[in-house]
């Protein structure tokens, strides 16, 4: 049986990049996608504004995708799709990977994994939303199946509840073909969304948005017949009688998104409560030796060009894998970040360059990222409009940092700029 | 006379609490309730106060609900004549594991059997709104119809669920006592319900065994009640099963066909009034669930009356399944509710964790609206069985409605009144267990109604096997390779979550009891039952039966006729899965 160097699970956008790059710097790579084709969720967004960052021009989704299906094809990777990962068997060099396609049960060896599995959207079940069980309340990118892949209208008068990115999007889609859009309710008392989307998804088509706000309860026994919202608290609790009821056919949820890591649990791959992806070092392998991650299924990015980049990186660095100890250090982060990718250092193969992904928890005019090891103030950069839905990126030469694995190495976000 | 000291007894309890407000008389073996309340729960306490505990005598309450509207039964939004002139042997009422596993037993012979079900699929109310828990019958006293078949119910799953190729788990259950001054209590207790109400399998285990088996439950209890034969099914799947197996072996299911009138001369129905045609049934068994009583009126043969009890579960992530890997729940020897054992948590046999229910009284038979206050009650109480439970595992709830009569029994038996009528009715918690012995006692009386075994001949092709769809998630990777190189659609994942294949979805719209809709996929294979709910997978699921039945997508609905997904093309081709 073949053995791979590197053995992506998913060929969306970060697992694309994840193959290329792995091939690119050698390694014999085998991707599996599990549905029809390749390109994840992009197959559905043909909106546009993919790519500014990597390309300097605005792609739609399905153009995002292809750029790299054309290398990917280009350079002959191999690849199976409409094949399902089962289960994935450790063993003593490297992996067993059992999948089902069309021609049965498959087994595939590799040295390493990319897990590249992307996210998964949350439910109204989990934003605790009561009532009867109609149809017509759908997750935003359920929604966006239906139009966009199967040219059909899931919605006439719709309620959107989550300033979420796909939510505000699929609010201009669906005026687009044709529907009311009623409003767009938030329960936080900021949008969630990117502020490209608020402009050119919301105000651009006089969709009023709704902060502090939420839908509580669902009405209709076969067809959604109406919702009813209310106000909520700084604590975001409902305020008892500010209760409204709203008609509408459609519920379109846009209320966060889960990194999909249930292969990277049964391989026992420890998660970080914060990022729900795994905890991952600086080349992105997680804490299990030979699993890497990258793209949404490591941390919910807001720019594709982001998943592609982890992608790389993750590729790259599985490509280059040889079991060795790692001389890991923890990069630790206080209450003003949402979260920090990745949560550790590696010392052991020289950490130059160290790309960072960060999400600041308030939204500040101006800020300051501050990072001290032992202490010591290494590193600053000032920040204007930090906003929790707005992800920063950041690389890191960490080599004049003196960084041993005694170093304690603190990242936080502080208001203000120059100043500080 | 003791008719009459009876009435003067209760009246005088009623006057006392409700004043001139309500009247009762006592009619032969039915207790009368009348006058006009405004609030439900004093109707309730007003009937349940008029409750005597002696066999076949039931309160029938007629008392004026002033404070509320109730909505009458929801019913197809349509008429045809599919069933026009249908003369029936048999026509069952309810498509409930009762209905189900009844028409089932009487295809052990050679008779016209036609169920007539209102909803658009099987078990979509109590059937398919409960914990799915096989009752060892602990919790049960004697002298009850319910105590009766609750250990003959239990004793069959087992055969049952083989023949019928359902998953069964006799996984046990716990019941959690954290003070140990109960101890002697309990212990005679058990010692009764072994001896005297033939539970014999009531235990006492140390917390030591407990903790052993149940590691994952809160500490500090001293110990428990245990009985092993306690077990787990999917109630929907056992009662699709039922459906199924009656289905094939001949007997006739109308879905989205309600009763709507009866035709009632010198005690025999002639004739049965549907939405989709009027049938002339020989015999007709009500197991109409919460409506059970509307149907008995129907008949001329109304001698009880069923007060809707709600009660709502959660289902959580498999991820939380570890936590408890049978039955368990807390006694708390306070504020339990008399009429049901006060809910658990329980290891479901798709391994997910299922907490609930609760019990509350309704005066609405179908409203299956689900509220916070509910969840909360629910876990605020099995928190103290598992800490490790937690709200952010919930994928899912639901809410049902028990038809419990007064008495709080079962009323299985033949019309008082109107002599072509069986009473299967009152069957509530637990009459998931009960089913496969109450069925075969209701077929036999049917028969022996129909003029017994020399008028009635035995069905010499009755198959009691049913093959159900293959889980080819679970299967051997041998067994799984070789289904999938004859069908390669069982190696095709459409819903992720479940890992449930096209395969397995096509087999659903080809089974003995079809429904095109993907909440009757979702029921049979389940995809969408999983911790995206279908997110993913919905769009697939219904392109696939658009497929399938050869109609638009948009012809695709997800439950009743009205339950319209999509309202039509937009304009592009769809290339999915």
């Amino acid at each position: 049986m073949t053995v791979y160097d590197v053995l992506v699970i998913g060929g969306g956008p970060g697992g694309l990049a994840a193959a290329i790059s792995a091939k690119k710097n050698g390694a014999d790579v085998l991707l599996l996608e599990r549905e029809a084709r390749l390109g994840g969720i992009l197959k559905q967004c043909i909106h546009d504004g993919f790519g500014l960052l990597r390309f300097g021009e605005k792609l739609s989704g399905p153009e995002y995708a292809g750029r790299f299906e054309d290398e990917f094809h280009s350079r002959s990777i191999a690849y199976e799709v409409q094949t399902f990962v089962t289960a994935i068997l450790k063993k003593k060099d490297g992996f067993l990977v059992r999948a089902v396609n069309r021609q049965g049960v498959q087994e595939y060896r590799t040295k390493t994994l990319i897990l590249a599995t992307g996210c998964r959207e949350r439910t109204a079940k989990q934003v605790a939303i009561h009532g009867t069980r109609p149809a017509g309340i759908f997750t935003a990118g359920c929604a966006q199946h239906f139009v966009n892949l199967m040219g059909q209208m899931p919605a006439k008068r719709c309620v959107i509840l989550g300033s979420g990115d796909i939510g505000l999007i699929m609010a201009r889609r669906l005026t687009l073909e044709g529907a009311k859009v009623l409003g767009v309710y938030e329960v936080k008392p900021e949008p969630s969304g990117l502020t490209r989307n608020l402009i050119q998804c919301l105000e651009d088509y006089d969709i009023p948005l709704y902060l502090s706000r939420t839908v509580t309860r669902v009405f209709g026994t076969e067809r959604l017949t109406g919702v009813e919202t209310m106000r909520v608290d700084e604590e975001m609790r409902p305020i008892p009688g500010t209760k409204e009821r709203i008609s509408c056919d459609t519920l379109i949820l846009s209320v966060g998104l889960i990194p999909e890591n249930e292969i990277a649990e049964e391989l026992g791959v420890p998660l970080d409560p914060k990022t729900k992806g795994p905890v991952c070092d600086n080349r992105f392998m997680t804490m299990t030796e030979g699993v890497f991650s990258c793209g949404n299924a490591m941390h919910v990015n807001d720019l594709v060009d982001y998943v592609s980049e982890s992608g790389e990186i993750a590729g790259a660095a599985a490509a280059a894998y040889t079991r060795a100890d790692r001389r890991l250090i923890s990069l630790k982060t206080d209450d003003s970040m949402l979260y920090l990718v990745p949560q550790r250092l590696d010392l052991s193969g020289g950490c130059g360059g160290l790309t960072l992904y960060f999400r600041s928890r308030e939204s500040l005019t101006e800020g300051t990222l501050l990072i001290s090891v032992d202490g010591r103030e290494v590193f600053r950069k000032n920040y204007r409009n930090l906003k929790p839905p707005e992800m920063e990126r950041l690389t890191l030469d960490t080599s004049g940092f003196g960084l041993t694995e005694q170093s304690g190495v603190r990242l936080s976000i502080v208001k203000g700029g120059d100043r500080v | 006379m003791k008719q009459k000291q009876l009435e003067r007894k209760l009246q005088k309890k009623l006057r006392v609490r409700f004043g001139d407000a309500v009247q009762v008389s006592v009619e032969g073996r039915i207790i009368r309730v009348s006058g006009s309340l405004k609030r439900w729960e004093d109707i309730i306490e007003a009937c349940s106060m008029c409750v005597i505990k002696q066999p076949g005598v039931h309160v029938v309450n007629d008392v004026v609900f002033s404070g509320g509207v109730r909505a009458p039964m929801r019913t197809p939004g349509f008429t045809d004549e599919t069933l026009e002139g249908r003369r029936p042997d048999v026509l069952v009422i309810g498509g409930g594991v009762s209905g189900c596993s009844i028409a089932r037993e009487l295809t052990r012979w050679k008779l016209d059997v036609l169920l007539v079900e209102k909803e658009a699929d099987l078990a979509l109310q109590a059937s398919g709104r409960n914990d799915g828990e096989v009752h060892p019958g602990v919790d049960l006293g004697r002298g009850t119809v319910k105590q009766q078949y609750v250990r003959k119910g239990n004793a069959m799953f087992d055969g049952i669920c083989r023949e019928l190729d359902v998953p069964f788990r006799r996984c046990g259950q716990y019941v959690c006592f954290a003070d140990k001054m109960t101890l002697p209590l309990i212990r005679m207790y058990a010692w009764q319900r072994r001896t005297v109400c033939g539970v014999t399998d009531t235990q006492i285990i140390s917390a030591k065994e407990l903790y052993r088996r149940e590691p994952a439950l809160r500490p500090g209890f001293a110990f428990a009640l245990y009985n092993p034969s306690a077990g787990c099914v999917c109630p929907y799947g056992l009662t699709i099963a039922y459906g199924e197996n009656a289905a094939a072996n001949g007997a006739q299911i109308s879905l989205n066909t309600a009763v709507l009138g009866m035709e009632v001369r010198e005690g025999r129905i002639r004739s049965v009034k549907t939405n989709r045609g009027t049938v002339h049934p020989k015999l007709v068994i009500n197991a109409a669930g919460v409506f059970a009583e509307d149907i008995s009126a129907m008949a001329g043969d109304r001698f009880y009356s069923i007060h809707p009890r709600r009660g709502t579960n959660s289902i959580l992530d498999k991820k939380a399944g570890s936590l408890v890997k049978s039955i368990a729940s807390i006694k708390l020897l306070s504020g339990n509710t008399a009429h049901t054992k006060g809910g658990g948590i329980l290891h479901t046999v798709h391994h997910n964790l299922l907490v609930g229910p609760n019990a509350a009284e309704t005066y609405e038979k179908e409203n299956f609206a689900t509220a916070q206050a509910d969840i909360d009650e629910v876990f605020a109480k099995q928190k103290q069985t598992s800490d490790g439970l937690s709200e952010r595992d919930i994928i899912t709830y639901f809410t049902g409605v028990r038809a419990a009569t007064f008495e709080e029994d079962f009323v299985i038996e033949r019309g008082r009144r109107t002599r072509n009528l069986i009473h299967c009715a009152g069957i509530q918690s637990p009459g998931l267990t009960t089913a496969p012995a109450v069925a075969v006692d209701v077929a036999a009386l049917a028969v022996r109604m129909l003029g017994g075994e020399g008028r009635v001949r035995k069905n010499e092709s009755f198959q009691p096997v049913r093959r159900g769809i293959p889980q080819v998630r679970n299967l051997p990777r041998r067994e799984r390779d070789r289904l999938i190189k004859e069908n390669p659609d069982y190696g095709v994942i459409v819903c992720r979550c479940e890992e449930i294949s096209r395969g397995e979805i096509l087999d659903a719209l080809k089974s003995p009891v079809p429904v095109f809709t993907t909440d009757g996929v979702k029921k049979r294979v389940r995809p969408g039952m999983g911790r995206c709910q279908g997110g993913f997978c919905l769009p697939l699921v219904t392109q696939i039966i658009s497929e399938y039945v050869g109609v638009p997508a948009e012809e695709v609905k997800k439950s009743g006729p009205d339950a319209v997904i999509s309202y039509g093309r937009k304009g592009a081709a769809y290339d999915g899965l």
